[in-house]
């Protein structure tokens, strides 16, 4: 007995900083990243900050497939709707960038809440896919025949912005605040009571409503989250290209949101992160060999899925247990 | 027992599945602080019962009971908040997390949090969070499995995690509990242990507790009211010694003596 209260002690300090823990040591990637610009050229930032945006539409996508665990590919029409919804309230409206920002999460949010409905009425599994990424194909053919809104397949050119969106080296710092934010968000959402609910719906749905979970308004809480985070997303990507057309939302984009997810680690949030970062800049090395650089990315994804199941963020957990028990769990 | 009001009360319960008639004018009541056991063959209805009470199962006529409101074909989750909380026979444990996770989720109506609060790091939220936490290893320790918080469920034994269970299910101090088959994959000495348990939390804190269980002895150690279903009716209904003599009820319902 005695022995047993003597090991709770530590058991129980690590468990206490389960939740909100400051591990100021992480910090040290993004200021590290705040000095990063003078060394790149004007393609690699543009490329870095493809990456950031790549770590929004990951990170959301991660709440519904990896933490809700539902087959739900909806996630390239809350990042269209977010580019688009970004680009036509600049273009349309006259407004500056920054005003379109938190509209463009709304609206995310909403196409979340939309393809949630399904989900909540009890589709699962093949049939969730299927409607979902039907959902996603409408959109896309919104974008392609609502000509007199979006100028349809010739895609419509996002206005230039003022200081500190004019070039791609300023937008980076902005970029870098959007993802800091969003993962931090994101972080405390998933270790809170919320992040425990989504897992207990992955784990047991029955399991988790006999705890008093009402299952159905956190699946619908997952889904708008990760439309409002993906849609941020969307809005960088509409001033990043500065150019926006339908074949950006299509299916090969949404093989990529997934690959994404699944290279970096399904349900680890820093997992996306790092999905993101490896499946958006790896393929850039490549970029003069042409047709090289999709069989890279597919051998890529085939190599981490067969080797690495749990993604690349399992190796980290295995190289360091500081990230083993901030972000993964076996 | 003074009190005449009863916990949990059916009341010509009739559930039935695509015509077939599962569970068929069942009544029966449970006090506060009494162990009452469900016994049966297997396809007597018992876990539709308990289905029906936790409200994963709908009900066609009759009403249930909750301290005097009634609760039938409400959903889980508010059945649940009302005070009414069950176990599972298998698989209600999230075993890829800890024990002390597990309990969170069990938590999980006891800790208001609110998205934006929490999404803003408010001190509160995670004051709330870190409460959350110092309470599920309290609730732990009371079934003297505190030492296991940080132990993945999955690699536990199956009486631990059935006491896993068992706390998570009693997280939120729940006046009624429903254990579907706790005894099953346990060790004798693990029954005798989860038997313990059972009285204990009846006798201590008064919880009012149905459970569904096929180790006779068990069930014959613990009960204070044994109820004997067949083919979804109810057959008996009194002390375990009366249904023990009732030599009947055991040769046909339960295939011994």
């Amino acid at each position: 007995m005695d022995s047993a209260a003597a090991s709770r002690a530590p058991a129980r300090a690590a468990e206490g900083r389960l939740f909100f823990r400051r591990r100021r040591v992480f910090w040290l990637l993004p200021v590290l990243l705040l000095f990063l610009p003078p060394f790149l050229n004007q393609y690699q930032q543009y490329v870095v900050n493809t990456v950031l945006v790549y770590v929004l539409v990951g990170i959301g996508f991660n709440v519904v497939v990896g933490n809700l665990g539902l087959l739900a590919f909806s996630n390239v029409a809350y990042f269209g709707l977010g580019t688009y919804g970004s680009a036509l309230l600049m273009a349309k409206l006259g407004w500056p960038w920054a005003a379109t920002v938190i509209p463009a999460g709304i609206i995310g949010a909403l196409a979340g809440v939309i393809t949630s409905i399904p989900a909540v009425r009890g589709v699962r599994l093949f049939y969730l896919a299927i409607l979902t990424l039907a959902f996603g194909e409408l959109m896309r053919w919104t974008y392609v025949h609502w000509e007199s809104l979006t100028n349809g397949s010739m895609g419509m050119t996002v206005p230039s912005a003022a200081f500190p969106l004019d070039t791609d080296r300023h937008r980076f710092y902005v970029f870098l605040v959007l993802a800091i934010l969003a993962i931090v968000a994101t972080d405390r959402l998933l270790r809170s009571r919320f992040g425990r609910a989504f897992e207990a719906i992955r784990g047991n749905e029955v399991a988790a409503a006999a705890m008093g979970i009402p299952t159905n308004r956190y699946i619908l809480l997952g889904f708008a989250w990760s439309g409002f985070i993906v849609g941020i997303g969307g809005a960088m990507f509409a001033i990043s290209v500065g150019q926006v057309s339908p074949p950006s939302f299509n299916m090969q984009e949404l093989i990529l949101e997934f690959a994404v997810v699944m290279v970096g680690g399904l349900g680890s949030l820093i997992g996306s992160v790092i999905g993101a970062a490896v499946l958006t800049a790896l393929p850039q090395i490549f970029i003069s060999f042409p047709g090289f650089q999709e069989l890279v990315f597919g051998v890529m994804i085939i190599l981490v899925l067969l080797f690495l199941p749990r993604g690349l963020v399992s190796l980290l957990a295995r190289l360091s247990p500081l990230f083993a028990d901030r972000f993964y769990r076996e | 027992m003074s009190d005449p009001s009863p916990l949990l009360a059916l009341d010509e319960v009739t559930v039935q599945f695509s015509g077939l008639t599962a569970v068929d004018h069942v009544s029966f009541q449970v006090r506060a602080g009494e162990v009452c056991a469900l016994i049966g063959p297997n396809g007597a209805g018992k876990t539709t019962v308990f289905n029906a009470v936790s409200g994963n199962v709908r009900i066609h006529s009759g009403a249930i009971q909750f301290d005097g409101k009634p609760i039938h074909n409400l959903p889980p989750h508010i059945i649940s908040g009302r005070g009414v909380r069950r176990t599972f026979q298998n698989g209600g444990l999230f075993a890829e997390r800890t024990a002390l996770e597990n309990v969170l989720v069990g938590l999980h109506a006891a800790v208001p949090n609110n998205l934006f609060a929490l999404v803003l790091g408010t001190r509160k939220s995670a004051a709330l969070e870190l409460e959350a936490t110092r309470r599920a290893h309290e609730l732990l320790d009371v079934l003297e499995i505190g030492h296991l918080a940080g132990t993945l469920v999955g690699a536990l034994p199956g009486g631990q995690q059935r006491m896993v269970e068992i706390v998570r299910a009693l997280a939120t101090e729940p006046p009624l509990l429903l254990l579907d088959e706790p005894s099953v994959g346990l060790t004798p000495p693990t029954r005798t242990q989860l038997g313990v348990v059972i009285r204990r939390l009846a006798a201590e804190r008064g919880i009012g507790i149905l459970l569904i269980e096929h180790a006779i002895e068990l069930v014959m150690n613990v009960s204070d009211r044994v109820i004997v279903m067949n083919e979804g009716r109810k057959v008996a209904d009194s002390t375990p010694d009366v249904v023990r003599a009732d030599r009947a009820v055991l040769e046909a319902y339960l295939g011994h003596a």
